[in-house]
């Protein structure tokens, strides 16, 4: 009875946990939850903006004052040193729109993170693909940036047979594709994981069996602790989509790095 | 509302559908129709509204916000940076002005132990020359004090030596009926003197 009651459960496909009405027509929750970022993200820095910076920075100010010293010391100064900071305006906002657009997966009545939708990382990666490979032409030339791009210094000649190849795919197809699936994967991944645990503690919860109700408490205590690793994931993926796009841009600026 | 939700008759048959909507018959007005979208392709909607949404924010925040707050944080950072020179500045000058009291407090200690030094010899000096002086009067008074006493002893034994010769001369003459030399009694009364002495 159990066992029969266990296998009837139907997991809805994953194309309807992803389809959403229109609010306005063009305009889905993904979008919206984009909007929000952006909107939230510039209300953020406004009201910063807007203080007195020469007393010491409280609320906005200091969450401001936080994000872009961690921008800079933690990712430009590991990645580019001092040359980068010009760069702290585009990967703040590279990280401050990734991160809101994946923290609202945890956030109740949205539970969505638009991130795990394919647009706004391939957005994001195909525009770190054209930044990077503009700044590697800018400062070395086109002729010169596609010859450090295929053939590495320091390479023994033999071996750029095999490099020279690896190199162009790597750079020019696998980066932006990683860049985007990366952020994608993790993001749909964690939200799939959350409506699983979801379905199943309120199917528990609701069963005909009252044995079952018990057992409810397992996958609801693993949505708690998902929810809680969703919470650290968000961050993670902004900073590690961010440092990467900084990595790029840093190696296409100076090659020799 | 946008959000998915579960109904759950029982267990056996649980379901999903968007909105109070049956997922497949999508009859109510607004709500897509079919199978939903493909979980990997990109919707050119999302696409739009995600590009739109991140270029106007990228471009806020180039040209306007990060610059302000930046320059807030530099012309802080310069303020605490100028406030922590002028405080090492006035530290360095407190800590110069220490050490100048503190060599003046020395120099004067050491003229003031100068000094002292220069007053205890003095009145060494004068104290010794006072005792020599004082030890001067005492042994010129002890001098005249024993010549006095010398003179009183020689006068009282004169007188002595007077009376012993007159009752002597006084004696000898009732016991011989003879007065003797009063000279000689005078000198035998003297040698007599002088020998129970010595």
């Amino acid at each position: 009875m159990i066992i029969n009651s266990i296998l009837s459960f139907e997991f809805p496909p994953i194309n309807e946990l992803l389809r959403w009405r229109d609010v306005v027509p063009g305009l889905n929750k993904v979008g919206l939850i984009a909007i929000a970022s952006a909107l939230i993200g510039t209300l953020i820095f406004l009201s910063a903006a807007r203080k007195d910076p020469k007393v010491a920075p409280k609320g906005t100010r200091n969450l401001a004052e936080v994000i872009v010293e961690f921008i800079e010391n933690n990712i430009i100064m590991q990645t580019m040193g001092r040359d980068g900071l010009g760069w702290t305006p585009f990967l703040l906002t590279l990280f401050l729109f990734v991160y809101l657009c994946n923290v609202p997966g945890i956030i109740p009545f949205i539970q969505m993170p638009a991130t795990a939708r394919m647009a706004i990382p391939m957005f994001l990666a195909v525009l770190v693909w054209v930044v990077f490979n503009a700044q590697g032409i800018r400062h070395q030339g086109p002729i010169g940036y596609f010859k450090n791009l295929m053939f590495p210094p320091g390479v023994p000649k033999a071996l750029y047979i095999l490099i020279t190849p690896i190199e162009l795919i790597s750079t020019l197809i696998i980066r932006p594709f990683s860049l985007a699936v990366r952020l994608f994967a993790n993001m749909l991944a964690g939200h799939l994981l959350l409506v699983i645990f979801a379905l199943l503690s309120e199917a528990l919860f609701q069963a005909r069996d009252k044995i079952l109700i018990p057992i409810g408490v397992f996958p609801f205590f693993m949505l708690v602790f998902l929810t809680g690793f969703e919470v650290l994931v968000a961050f993670l993926q902004a900073y590690i989509f961010t440092i990467l796009a900084a990595v790029y841009i840093a190696g296409a600026v100076h090659p020799e790095h | 509302m946008l959000t998915a939700f579960v109904y759950t008759n029982s267990f056996s048959e649980v379901r999903v559908s968007l909105d109070a909507v049956s997922a497949e018959t999508g009859s109510e007005e607004g709500v897509p129709v079919g199978p939903g979208p493909n979980p990997i392709s990109p919707e050119v909607k999302e696409l739009v509204w995600g590009a739109g949404s991140f270029i106007v924010f990228l471009i806020l925040m180039r040209l306007f916000l990060v610059p302000k707050v930046r320059k807030g944080m530099a012309s802080r950072y310069e303020s605490i940076q100028a406030d922590h020179e002028y405080a090492t500045s006035t530290r360095d000058g407190a800590q110069a002005d220490v050490a100048r009291y503190e060599a003046a407090v020395a120099e004067i200690r050491n003229e003031a132990a100068r000094r002292l030094e220069a007053a205890r010899q003095t009145l060494d000096k004068e104290r010794s020359a006072k005792i020599a002086e004082v030890n001067a009067q005492i042994a010129s008074r002890r001098a005249e004090a024993e010549s006095e006493v010398a003179a009183a002893r020689a006068a009282a034994q004169g007188q002595i030596v007077s009376a012993v010769t007159a009752v002597t001369t006084r004696a000898t003459q009732i016991a011989v009926g003879v007065s003797p030399d009063n000279a000689v009694v005078t000198r035998s009364v003297q040698q007599a003197m002088e020998g129970s002495r010595s």
